[in-house]
């Protein structure tokens, strides 16, 4: 067992209502390992964002305990990024300009250096002078991840990043970030509400449910990169998937 | 012209419509307004002519007619003296002047009056009902506070252009950080970014298409208000000519002078467009795939 | 002011918060006649719009005034200073030329601004101009409130000079001239009428200046009064028949000093024959008409 990077203890978050107050998240406890994989899933209102939120450092909670490292998460940290749904990106700053955003305490050299490097990991060589309005939504959102990884973080926080692109990319784009995480070892968090989006990326599958949001089961996925989507073992996890989310998947 | 010229023209005008919106592109860009003008014209031109009116003597016997107001024609001799000894341009350069300063002012002051005031929450609180309470005040409701505070001078005019400019930019520039997508600003906290970096990197590019779009909305109501600004206080620019022109039954000029405040005011706002195709402010402009 | 003529034809009145939206009215034939600043007369005539000067609207009534407190002691001491008038075709601006001329002075000696004559006043007490050449009421405005100082009536420098004329439409002249001698005679008569007691106490001029100032021009009737009785004097109404050596003599000047281009015939822009024999002008007055309304409160 590799050393637990991220420790969630007892997390509990309400949101002050005109009337009344919403229980966002009730009593969460989890661990997530060093370089793991963790998906976040659950329908919307399950309070998954804002879990990933209070361990980006965005939200406080309302009681409870985020650790990483041992250390108390007080506010956002470049070691933690987040990769927006709407990409963060920024549209007035061009591809290369974006990336170099969480790099500009390194001198100019060390930060070509890196920029480059990153923009060829996503596959953006050649667009290093483009803007994000001259990009397609898949490409945009390598942008975010070439932010994201630019500045070597431990942690990745993804809040459902494909969430805005067609099916065809979304799948593409599934392998790149496998890829990447493959090749720079950090530990990702990613939130979902596709249930195959998860089986194919994730170690765990933190499965959540709402009012009040709470894990409501947590499914290992013991399978090999890369998976083949029909095998028993996906199909049986699937099946568990479905059930816990209370859901039919024969229609 | 024969009474009937014009309604002829018009029918032509109206051909050149139907037959325009068919061409190819560009051509419909020119045709379609040329077209537009043209029958604007004729319209003027009947308009004018209706109005006019036969004088008789004491016998009844016909005269000659009167023109209350100028048609196209009359305008265009009329405008002969005042473009020919240069007024025209003289004053034309006077009022693009005093806009030019005016409204220099209030960007000089509204675009960083504006960024305080939508960033910091208690800043905005404060002064934002002060600028609806102002903001609906027409500048020639100011004319008077103008006179009594910088007398009948080039600054009484160039107070009046500032205050009517003022307001669309500090608005504008307020709005323009409040509505900054909360995404961005998370972003740049993640990367560490805080303070004047914050703001030079995040906010005010953030903003910058939406403070163009309302310096161009100032501009316009600047020199719209141009007119008003040199009826009282100077005596040079478009306002004045039409003013004066207006004292000394020169209608041809008061036309004129109106045409040419529409021409140069087409040119103001076609460079202020231009703005918006820098690259880094292209963003806020074009609806994104 | 409403004429009501004693034949029964009824004037409609209409007040104009300006005298180019008055000039305009009349081109675009919506009035039929109109009180206007002598110079611009002619100034249309030239310009092709018909009309005639067919009588005066009062005599004298226009003052040059300086601040109460101020340097300038007489005509000379005005070098170099900002004297506002209310438009270029006024015989203000002519009264302020011929002075100059008179004195040796250059033309360009005082600077002369164009400015709508409600402005004046404040515009003086605020020290944005240092003084202005009006009719009244807006010259008394200022010395009522103690700010101003008449420098000079512009009568004790131009005796019998023209100052506000009643102009009519030719083509109503043509075909309506009996409205018109009616109109005039109305003028006449209650010009008499306010004149005739003027030296005796001015009860006329004091009930037209409540009348005045309350029905028609939302003035205080207090400014009014103060100008038409303080010195009874200081506008007159009677003498209004248009004299020809003065309307020559004004345009001499006007066309000299490049305020009108050139220079046409008296009969031209004046039509004399409506002026009646004041002899056969009937002015009593039982009452004036409107006062038992305006005078309680």
């Amino acid at each position: 067992m590799k050393a637990e990077k991220v420790v969630v203890r007892g997390v509990e978050k309400r949101f002050e209502r005109k009337q009344d107050e919403l229980l966002a998240l009730s009593a969460v406890d989890l661990s997530v390992a060093e370089g793991e994989f963790v998906c976040l899933l659950g329908p919307s209102g399950c309070g998954k964002s804002t879990l990933l939120n209070i361990i980006g450092g965005f939200e406080t909670p309302t009681a409870g305990t985020v650790t990483i490292d041992g250390q108390a998460v007080t506010g956002p940290d470049p070691r933690r990024v987040f990769v927006f749904q709407e990409y963060g990106i920024f549209p007035w700053a061009s591809v290369w300009d974006n990336v170099a955003l969480g790099l500009r305490k390194l001198s100019k050299d060390e930060q070509a250096r890196i920029i480059q490097r990153t923009i060829d990991l996503v596959g953006l060589k050649g667009f290093e002078k483009s803007f994000p309005s001259e990009l397609s939504g898949g490409m945009r959102q390598r942008v975010a991840v070439a932010r994201a990884l630019a500045v070597k973080p431990d942690i990745v926080l993804m809040d459902e990043p494909l969430g805005a692109l067609d099916s065809l990319t979304r799948m593409q784009m599934r392998s790149e970030i496998l890829r990447i995480w493959r090749e720079e070892k950090m530990t990702i968090l990613f939130v979902t509400h596709d249930i195959d989006e998860a089986l194919q990326l994730a170690d765990r599958i933190v499965v959540m449910s709402p009012r009040p949001g709470r894990i409501a089961e947590i499914v290992e996925v013991r399978q090999e990169h890369p998976r083949v989507i029909g095998s028993p073992e996906y199909v049986r996890v699937k099946h568990r998937l479905y059930e816990l989310l209370g859901v039919s998947h024969s229609v | 012209m024969t009474p009937f010229a014009p309604y002829l023209i018009i029918a032509l005008a109206l051909v050149l419509i139907v037959v325009g919106k068919r061409l190819k592109d560009p051509a419909p860009v020119i045709v379609l307004p040329l077209a537009t003008f043209i029958i604007f014209f004729c319209v003027w031109h009947i308009a004018a002519v209706a109005k006019s009116y036969p004088l008789n003597d004491a016998q009844g016997n016909f005269v000659r007619m009167v023109e209350v107001f100028p048609t196209p024609w009359s305008t265009l001799q009329g405008m002969l003296v005042p473009v020919k000894d240069g007024m025209l341009l003289r004053y034309a350069v006077a009022s693009v002047y005093r806009v030019a300063v005016g409204f220099g002012i209030a960007a000089a002051i509204g675009i960083p009056l504006g960024l305080l005031a939508g960033w910091y929450l208690r800043t905005g609180q404060a002064l934002n009902p002060l600028f609806q309470f102002l903001r609906p005040i027409s500048p020639i409701a100011w004319i008077p506070i103008a006179v009594l505070w910088f007398g009948v001078k080039d600054e009484a005019a160039i107070f009046l252009i500032a205050i009517s400019s003022f307001f669309p930019i500090v608005v504008g520039t307020m709005t323009a950080v409040r509505t900054i997508p909360l995404v961005y600003v998370r972003s740049a906290q993640n990367f560490g970014l805080e303070g004047y970096e914050l703001f030079r990197r995040v906010v005010l590019p953030a903003c910058l298409p939406q403070i163009i779009t309302s310096l161009r909305l100032a501009l316009g109501i600047a020199w719209m208000v141009i007119v008003a600004a040199e009826m009282i206080a100077v005596d040079s620019g478009l306002g004045y000519l039409i003013m004066d022109a207006r004292n000394a039954n020169y209608y041809d000029r008061v036309v004129g002078a109106m045409i040419t405040i529409g021409l140069i005011g087409i040119a103001l706002d076609w460079s202020m467009r231009r703005l918006e195709r820098i690259d880094e402010v292209r963003w806020g402009f074009t609806k994104q795939s | 002011m409403t004429e009501q003529s004693t034949v029964g034809t009824k004037f409609k009145s209409q007040k104009f918060m300006d005298f180019p939206s008055m000039k305009e009215a009349l081109i675009a034939r919506k009035i039929d006649a109109t009180f206007m600043n002598a110079p611009l007369a002619p100034k249309l005539v030239m310009d092709g719009v018909p009309v005639k000067i067919v009588y005066l609207g009062h005599r004298d009534g226009t003052a040059l005034m300086v601040k109460n407190d101020g340097p300038v002691q007489k005509f000379e001491d005005l070098k170099g200073k900002v004297v506002a008038i209310p438009g270029r075709f006024s015989n203000q601006n002519v009264f302020l030329y011929k002075m100059m001329k008179e004195r040796g002075m250059p033309f360009d000696s005082i600077t002369i601004k164009e400015m709508p004559p409600p402005e004046m006043p404040s515009a003086l007490a605020a020290g944005s101009i240092d003084g202005y050449i009006v009719g009244e009421p807006h010259a008394a405005r200022s010395e009522m409130a103690g700010y101003g100082r008449v420098l000079m009536q512009m009568r004790d420098a131009w005796p019998e000079f023209i100052s506000c004329v009643l102009v009519v439409r030719q083509d109503v002249i043509d075909n309506q001239r009996a409205v018109v001698e009616e109109l005039v005679r109305g003028i006449a008569a209650s010009g008499e009428w306010l004149d005739e007691d003027r030296q005796q106490g001015a009860q006329h001029r004091k009930d037209a200046a409540v009348v005045a100032g309350k029905m028609f021009y939302n003035q205080d009737p207090k400014l009014l009064e103060y100008v038409l009785t303080k010195d009874p004097t200081r506008v007159s109404y009677t003498n209004l028949f248009p004299p020809k050596k003065q309307f020559d003599d004004l345009m001499d000047i006007a066309v000299e000093l490049k305020v009108l281009p050139k220079r046409i015939a008296f009969e031209e822009y004046v039509d004399t024959s409506f002026a009646p024999d004041l002899e056969t002008v009937d002015h009593t007055f039982d009452r004036l008409p409107g006062l038992d309304k305006v005078s309680q409160n």
